[in-house]
């Protein structure tokens, strides 16, 4: 079974046809990188998995969204939204820890799920952020402000926010795009190491980063899906030529 | 004109007028200041007036306003800070949360006197609390209310939308978002505009006219269904409604330093509690 799916998703924010008709399908373990101009309507299209399109009012959704088979828009499936995020996690375009120390931003997501016991917690916590690849930097003041970190270090931590409460899925919408090439690259290093535990889709404008960490890549144009195979075809021999041009660089 | 001396021309206009407006807060407070300072002794402040208020102290009626801002407080405090949660947590932009919104602002243009006359009618006659402390800090917390109430939406408008994303995105509720997330952020603001209000209500004289405020009172109050005496109110009865008005100027010059004091101490006690918080939000 398909950890992932949608079948004929449309989404309409009021009259404005954002999202025609996507049916795209993602395998575990992998990374999917999502393409496309700017509007095109692919973090609209991340944004479904964890039903964060709830929060802007007048959103018409169309169609199915399942995970591991369940529709999860659909209030007899009997998945609760919070149930939901806590299967799909996310990192967002710009690093927004909570105004709380290094340990408790990691350690909310546990809490607000009513997990308190200390020891399980602490686990959890430096488990997350060995993960995160800050463990090392942190290790000595998780009581400081999150605030001190720099904006690199503040990302990690946001992924190892998402990490703590162990999700199968994790969003990430253009994780890199308020980021220095050194903390960058650090990330596309994380996304690579991560794909062994979760499936990844991520969302970015920079054509090489998709190249470099995903393994299948789609191509959105106008709210539509243009084009969806894997990322060396994609970027090498695509079918379309929107795609193409888009890849090449002749539009967008 | 050049450009350049239109520039210059300008840009002392604007000093000018902010020095004017610097000089008369200064003016004020130097007038009251010189006239009222040798006035300010302990017996001043923990003594009951004497003499047909000529001389003894103020006591009851600076404990008269502490009650007062407290029970006005006490009121205001929690009904502003969950209206205000729900209007900008909860409401859904639409003609309701509109109205809502217009009707707070409305309230807020409401003159004071309008509102002792309400609480009046309200609060001591109809409810049959009497002239009280009860009557009089509701009638007070009415007009703190809209304050308040504004002060929270906009403290709950400074914080971003990606904190309280990023909380719901790990499987928080909504109510573990605001409690853990959104509050502990606005709180700096709200407890200034708290305390702002405070400054306020304490100087309102109006509101306490026909529902607290005793004339002469040189006793403490016994429970909240007790008239208190007030500052403000204490400073208009002396300066122009007592029977030896000449006599008692220096009361009423030392009342108004009391006053004026009691704001300047909370308005600095909101800045000192702002960066308090501010700082402590970081660190949690």
């Amino acid at each position: 079974m398909q950890k992932l799916e949608t079948k004929d998703v449309h989404l309409y924010y009021g009259d404005f046809h954002a999202l025609k008709g996507i049916t795209m399908a993602f395998e575990p373990h992998t990374v999917t990188a999502l393409i496309g101009p700017s509007g095109c309507g692919k973090s609209t299209y991340l944004r479904l998995f964890n039903r964060m399109n709830d929060l802007i009012p007048n959103v018409k959704i169309k169609g199915e969204v399942l995970l591991d088979g369940k529709d999860i828009n659909k209030k007899i499936s009997g998945m609760r939204i919070d149930e939901l995020r806590k299967k799909v996690g996310m990192v967002f375009q710009k690093p927004n820890p909570f105004p709380k120390s290094i340990f408790e931003n990691v350690a909310y997501g546990l809490r607000v799920n009513g997990i308190n016991h200390a020891g399980f917690v602490e686990e959890r916590v430096e488990t997350s952020l060995r993960q995160a690849a800050l463990w090392d930097e942190v290790k000595d003041k998780l009581k400081k402000s999150a605030f001190e970190l720099s904006g690199g270090q503040q990302q990690r931590l946001c992924i190892a926010r998402a990490l703590a409460i162990e999700p199968s899925i994790l969003l990430m919408d253009e994780p890199a795009s308020a980021l220095d090439p050194i903390s960058t690259a650090k990330i596309e290093e994380l996304i690579y190491e991560l794909k062994n535990k979760y499936t990844i889709i991520i969302v970015t404008h920079n054509m090489q980063q998709a190249g470099r960490v995903s393994d299948k890549t789609a191509f959105f144009y106008l709210g539509e899906l243009i084009e969806f195979d894997s990322t060396p075809v994609i970027f090498t021999n695509p079918t379309n030529s929107q795609t193409q041009n888009y890849v090449t660089g002749r539009f967008g | 004109m050049s450009k350049k001396n239109k520039e210059i021309l300008a840009f002392w206009i604007f000093r000018i007028l902010s020095f004017l407006v610097i000089g008369v807060l200064i003016w004020i407070i130097e007038f009251i200041f010189v006239r009222g300072w040798h006035m300010l002794n302990w017996e001043f402040l923990t003594e009951m007036p004497k003499d047909g208020m000529t001389k003894g102290g103020i006591y009851p009626a600076i404990i008269g306003t502490l009650y007062l801002v407290a029970g006005s407080m006490l009121f205001a405090f929690p009904i502003g800070v969950l209206a205000g949660i729900y209007i900008h947590e909860y409401t859904k932009d639409s003609w309701y949360k509109r109205f809502i919104k217009l009707m707070t602002n409305n309230l807020a243009g409401i003159p004071s006197i309008v509102f002792g006359l309400f609480g009046m009618s309200l609060f001591v006659n109809t409810l049959g609390f009497g002239d009280s402390i009860l009557a009089g800090s509701l009638t007070l917390g009415l007009l703190a209310l809209p304050v308040v109430i504004r002060v929270t939406e906009e403290a709950l408008i400074s914080v971003n939308n990606s904190f309280r994303h990023g909380s719901l995105a790990l499987g928080a509720t909504k109510l573990q978002t605001i409690r853990r997330v959104v509050l502990p952020m606005a709180l700096p603001n709200i407890l200034t505009g708290l305390i702002l209000s405070i400054g306020r209500v304490s100087g309102e004289t109006a509101p306490i006219l026909f529902t607290v405020a005793a004339y002469f009172l040189p006793k403490l109050p016994d429970s909240i269904f007790d008239q208190v005496m007030a500052l403000p109110y204490h400073l208009y009865v002396i300066s122009t409604s007592g029977t030896k008005i000449q006599e008692s100027r220096d009361m009423a010059y030392g009342t108004a330093l009391v006053l004026v004091l009691l704001v300047l101490i909370l308005n600095l006690l909101a800045n000192t509690l702002r960066r308090y918080f501010s700082k402590k939000v970081k660190m949690n």
